[in-house]
């Protein structure tokens, strides 16, 4: 769509798609003008800016913010996305994902400032980060593919917490129920955390 | 055949009643004498037998918080408690002596466990068993206030990296643990277990917890069987036990929830090896290897308790304690098959 220079009357209907009052297909080609044009730019933002500013202070931000909050998220896009985990659908490629170096359908875990998680059905969660520093990154191999005593590697367990792994703890925590930490301590403690959840 | 009468109380009173006289630390709080650590060390354990308490248990660490009503009444040798969850599915605990029973109402399955480890505080007081001191040492802290109480507080430090340290709050009138910390190695806190409020030298009720114990009309009732068992005879041999701990028991027996412990799909029973060094326990699960279930390997924790599990040729080896990963792993690498 060809947009001529910015003019005054664009202005004002730039203006009024700020306050909400345009909508239809006029939206559009503003939003092509004033991608195009720096001055609208810097009206568009200072106008957002001042509502911001109206509603709390904790809202007022410089344009170079926004500029580059778009430049990082763009820059990360496209060092990921990663598929991490095949869908449900895709489990026949199970044995190429786990061959193929084991980042799939895996656990990691990551400080990252995207994350997606998707808890899938068979207890493999799906996790894509954006975001260079995995922790961890626990490969979900093959049944049968992990030679015996290769090391695993670290993880949350609230991410692998399934009903599975709290077999285990109500079982140890009958045992670990008491310590000399004196009975009702470390007894509640067990009784309190909800392990054997049924 | 119920497991019962085991001995590891009498192990863990050992590291509290003889942890202070190996304690080589001056003492921070010039107020407490060495012997006086040993004194309170008992009195936690005194008031732990011995006094009615009523109060909110809050315990959390790794990103969990659960709570716990929770009454504890005494009347001459037996303890009573009630414990009603507080935080997701409604769950009651209740427990006369060594007998257990966990009801679950939405679902009316109630568990009955016989505990042979949670009685009899004068075996711990007659326990001579010596050496935990090696592994921890007990320092006092001064004072401080728990949900309400003065407080003592007690730091036990870990002699080596393969078991956590412990701060304590006991109340001071009465010796009650009021709090505790598990600390990681860098004395992070793990995991925090401590009365949000509690009043001490209630009138006991110990009727009302029985009654509600006999009273399971409507309740499926599940027994959990603990069958005791050695590793050798199952085929296993542990050839290097962590320092410091020692195997407090062996069982087989089931893992799955109560309620999913019968009929055909019921799991293959697992080999349960329980190890102590008197302050944490370490567990240690055998089963067969099954594809279906076994899919990954992992190590993993959650507040104090991490989980290490891996393949072990045809088996499936879990390992579960209160100590740092490294203590698992040792577990885990010492295990060893037996040529049959």
């Amino acid at each position: 769509m060809a947009i001529g220079p910015f003019d005054e009357s664009a202005r004002e209907r730039l203006s009024a798609m700020a306050d909400g009052e345009i909508d239809g297909v006029e939206p559009a080609s503003l939003c092509a003008g004033w991608a195009a044009d720096e001055a609208a730019r810097r009206d568009w933002h200072t106008w957002h800016l001042i509502g911001d500013v109206l509603r709390s202070e904790d809202l007022a931000s410089d344009p170079r913010r926004d500029r580059e909050l778009c430049v990082a998220i763009r820059t990360r896009l496209q060092q990921e996305p990663v598929v991490l985990a095949p869908s449900r659908g895709l489990a026949g490629h199970r044995g190429r994902w786990a061959v193929g170096g084991a980042i799939a359908a895996g656990m990691v875990l990551f400080v990252g400032t995207f994350t997606v998680i998707h808890p899938t059905n068979d207890a493999s969660p799906v996790v894509a980060q954006a975001d260079r520093g995995p922790v961890a990154v626990a490969p979900a191999p093959l049944p049968g593919t992990v030679p015996a005593g290769e090391e695993p590697v670290v993880a949350d367990m609230r991410m692998i917490r399934d009903a599975q792994l709290d077999r285990y703890l109500a079982a140890h925590k009958q045992f670990a129920g008491t310590s000399a930490l004196g009975v009702p301590s470390a007894f509640l403690r067990g009784a309190t955390l909800d392990t054997a959840s049924r | 055949m119920v497991l019962r009468a085991l001995a590891p109380l009498t192990l863990a009173w050992a590291v509290l009643a003889h942890a202070a006289p190996v304690c080589g630390q001056p003492l921070v709080a010039a107020s407490a004498p060495q012997n006086d650590v040993r004194s309170w060390l008992l009195r936690i354990h005194d008031a732990a037998g011995r006094r009615n308490f009523q109060g909110t248990f809050v315990v959390s660490g790794g990103g969990y918080v659960a709570s716990a009503r929770i009454s504890h009444f005494c009347e001459g040798p037996n303890q009573y408690e009630r414990i009603e969850s507080l935080d997701g599915k409604q769950r009651k605990v209740y427990r006369y002596n060594e007998v257990v029973h966990t009801v679950w109402p939405a679902s009316h399955i109630a568990m009955i466990e016989q505990r042979g480890m949670l009685s009899s505080f004068p075996a711990l007081l007659q326990a001579g068993d010596d050496g935990i001191g090696d592994w921890y040492e007990v320092r006092a802290e001064g004072s401080d206030r728990v949900a309400g109480h003065d407080a003592d507080v007690l730091a036990v430090r870990a002699r080596d990296p393969l078991r956590y340290g412990y701060r304590l709050w006991a109340d001071h009138a009465s010796g009650l643990l009021l709090r505790a910390e598990v600390l990681g190695e860098k004395g992070d806190v793990l995991e925090t277990s401590a009365f949000s409020e509690v009043a001490i030298g209630v009138r006991p009720q110990p009727e009302a917890v029985l009654q509600a114990m006999r009273r399971l009309d409507g309740y499926r009732v599940v027994r959990p069987l603990l069958t005791p068992t050695r590793l050798e005879s199952e085929g296993w041999t542990m050839r290097q036990i962590a320092p410091g701990f020692r195997q407090v028991s062996c069982v087989s027996r089931q893992i799955d929830p109560p309620g999913e412990a019968s009929g055909a799909s019921a799991s293959p029973p697992v080999v349960q090896s329980i190890y102590s060094d008197g302050l944490t326990y370490v567990s240690v699960f055998i089963e067969p290897f099954r594809p279906e279930r076994h899919t990954r390997p992992f190590l993993a924790a959650v507040g104090a308790t991490s989980t290490l599990a891996q393949r072990q040729g045809d088996w499936w080896v879990t390992v579960v304690g209160d100590t740092p990963p490294a203590t698992l792993r040792m577990f885990a690498a010492a295990l060893e098959r037996r040529k049959p």
